[in-house]
């Protein structure tokens, strides 16, 4: 269970991280520290012990600092460190929107229409070089 | 062997044990029990809930990197047997289930070609197979259309076939960028032939083309067998035992396989008879459970006088290549399956240093998480020594180059047959039930190493034709492992090979080896579709040939 304590200095190294640049916003400013870090260790619950390594190597040190040193020192925990802080951050659905990701989606398509390939010459070109393979030696 | 009868109720002898219900395992069953055998199936996974797969889930991300991971020691689940792979170059991929391995394959459909079945006639190296590219095509032809292939007929790098049961499925942005490349160099491609049905088929709902094809179809759109076998195999009187570990097969006084002993999902050992018994556990469960099954007569495991039993294990060495566009993509729509596929360099030209050739398959790149990874494995991640090189503002900006914008060619190279890559047990792990797990010892050849090299060079070439403005290699990454091959291989000397060219070991009479463990060669394809249609030919002539097989 992350104190609210944990929750600010993960957010202070998530928005080293993921900082605010241009239409993006900080990984504070969607959230990453509260509900979507909840989502994600629920998700991911293995990733809890380097989540909290992080959050105890880091506690009271410059954030920039304090993950430099974390990135030389245990590597594990760094990796689930930012595991956590990205896969929060972009499953945000306002992250999503402005990348223009509407997630794994299900698009329409007829499986009977003539593809584009079929009448542009793209493929001909193909067929007209000949077979490739090497036949059977008899 | 006397007349069949249709179902062996709990407990009872059956005509046929088989061991594993993925795509081999589960061919056998549903074909036996049709022609009237009583067979029982030991799986040890579970019938897949594709409730559970993740991905309609927004962290399908997240857990496509650990729980559907397809490294069974990233996912470490109780099902899952451990591997040490402390002395491999490549890193076994699998699934404990009923449909086995499949249930996180892409579906890519890509028989072996005529060549691949002639090795040493053609290119000197290795073996040729017991029976040609011809002889199977009836057998792979009847399985296409119970898998529900989904493909373009008229492909120049296969001889002609019967078209598929349903058409191609689109190939997207991502494999029209990707065929523009090879169209500009004069390349071969063609729209990727997978075992995903365009059209409802044989239980299988139509592709939606939602790309989470590798941590299991939440759609029921890609065949596995749990859809397009058991029903029909099940319906024919078969019987499936779910959370079945084999621990031993048993043998008699003649040397005669009697059954299995196996760990029931409670920790019970159970016994499970039959007059003959048929090994599905792929190349590395099939010759662990041989070497397990050591007895005064088989003091060096069963079936294994050759000493052949877990060498010669092939992989396919894999390298990916990420081309990246301006224009988008819409690279997280599927499938995930093979968008197209090119064969151009896949026959030996000695000329380039090495033999054999290698297949490349274009696939899209997926969501945000996906612009440093590939089926769960962060390869494509960039290095620094500072944090704020490869994340802050340089995270931004990498995702916004890459994602949507980027494809991923993955390259796959034969693997030749050595016999010092070989599947051992461990002296130490076990997995949740105190049985031995295996040991890989496994290195990437030199032919691999220079074969991945050309065919890298050339696969760049395509993508900048096709107008990457940013590319990356990761050469003959870890985690392909999905490919385990001929650790118990097929051959006419008992002397030399475990298995006769009808899958049946040359020690046991009445043992049968139906999966990939018994391909003498690997191609440099996927083999899925080969496994299955190879399984199929040695069922039909294992029913043909009923009444002249020793018993137990």
């Amino acid at each position: 269970m992350l104190s609210d304590s944990d929750r600010e200095t993960f957010g202070a190294m998530a928005d080293v991280i993921v900082p605010a640049w241009e239409r993006m916003p900080s990984a504070t400013a969607v959230g990453v520290h509260k509900g979507l870090l909840d989502a994600v260790l629920r998700a991911r619950p293995d990733l809890s012990e380097g989540v909290e390594s992080a959050i105890a190597a880091c506690r009271g040190v410059a954030p920039s600092k304090a993950l430099n040193a974390l990135f030389q020192s245990d590597r594990s925990a760094f990796d689930a460190f930012t595991l956590a802080v990205t896969g929060g951050y972009y499953m945000d659905p306002t992250v999503r929107g402005l990348l223009g990701y509407p997630g794994q989606e299900s698009p329409p398509y007829d499986p009977m229409e003539t593809p584009a390939y079929l009448t542009d010459g793209l493929l001909e070109r193909v067929t007209r070089r000949g077979a490739i393979y090497k036949p059977t030696p008899r | 062997m006397a007349e069949p009868k249709a179902s062996a109720r709990p407990g009872e002898k059956a005509d046929i044990l088989i061991i594993g219900a993925g795509p081999s395992g589960s061919v056998a069953a549903k074909h036996l029990a049709q022609a009237g055998f009583s067979v029982v199936t030991l799986e040890q996974g579970h019938w897949p809930d594709a409730n559970n797969f993740p991905g309609r889930k927004p962290e399908f991300e997240l857990l496509s990197q650990k729980q559907w991971h397809p490294n069974p020691n990233v996912r470490d689940m109780p099902r899952d047997y451990p591997v040490d792979t402390s002395d491999s170059d490549i890193n076994p991929l699998m699934f404990a289930g009923v449909g086995g391995s499949t249930t996180l394959y892409a579906g890519h459909w890509t028989p072996f070609l005529p060549s691949d079945f002639r090795v040493r006639t053609l290119d000197g190296i290795a073996n040729d197979w017991p029976f040609t590219y011809e002889d199977l095509l009836p057998f792979l032809e009847e399985i296409e259309h119970e898998v529900g292939v989904s493909g373009l007929p008229g492909n120049p790098a296969y001889p002609p076939q019967k078209a598929f049961p349903t058409p191609a499925l689109p190939i997207g942005k991502v494999g029209r960028k990707a065929a523009e490349g090879l169209d500009k160099l004069g390349w071969h491609w063609w729209p990727g032939t997978n075992a995903i049905p365009s059209l409802p088929y044989n239980g299988l709902n139509a592709c939606v083309r939602r790309g989470t094809c590798m941590t299991g179809c939440p759609e029921g759109a890609k065949s596995t067998a749990n859809i397009t076998y058991w029903p029909h195999a099940t319906k024919a009187g078969a019987r499936l035992v779910t959370g079945a570990r084999v621990r031993e097969i048993e043998v008699d006084e003649r040397g005669l396989a009697t059954g299995a002993v196996y760990i029931d999902e409670n920790g019970r050992e159970r016994r499970q008879r039959a007059s003959a018994v048929i090994l599905c556990a792929n190349g590395v469960g099939t010759p662990r459970l041989l070497l397990l099954s050591k007895s005064a007569r088989f003091p060096d495991g069963l079936a294994n006088s050759s000493g052949m039993v877990g060498k010669r294990l092939m992989m396919h060495p894999f390298s990916a290549v990420l081309g990246v566009y301006e224009d988008p993509l819409d690279g997280w729509q599927g499938p995930f399956g093979q968008m197209i596929d090119s064969f151009q360099f896949y026959e030996t030209d000695e000329k380039r240093g090495f033999v054999r050739g290698a297949k490349w398959g274009a696939m899209p790149g997926g969501g945000p998480l996906s612009a440093t990874s590939f089926v769960g494995s962060r390869i494509f991640a960039d290095g620094g020594e500072r944090v704020e090189d490869a994340w802050g503002e340089n995270l931004h900006k990498m995702v916004d180059r890459r994602f949507n914008h980027q494809l991923v060619y993955g390259i796959i190279g034969e693997d030749l047959p050595e016999e010092s890559n070989q599947v051992v047990l461990d002296p130490k792990l076990t997995d949740t039930d105190g049985i031995p797990a295996p040991k890989l010892l496994y290195r990437c050849s030199e032919n691999s190493a220079n074969m991945l090299k050309f065919h890298v060079d050339r696969c760049l070439e395509a993508v900048e034709a096709a107008g990457a403005i940013e590319t990356h290699v990761v050469h003959q990454v870890r985690d392909t492992g999905w490919h385990l091959l001929g650790t118990t291989t097929m051959g006419a000397d008992p002397r030399t090979s475990v298995v006769n060219e009808w899958g049946r070991t040359h020690d046991v009479p009445n043992l049968f080896i139906f999966d990939g463990s018994t391909f003498p060669t690997s191609g440099g394809v996927n083999p899925t579709a080969t496994i299955m249609s190879v399984a199929l030919r040695q069922t039909k002539h294992l029913i043909a040939n009923r009444h002249s097989m020793e018993a137990a």
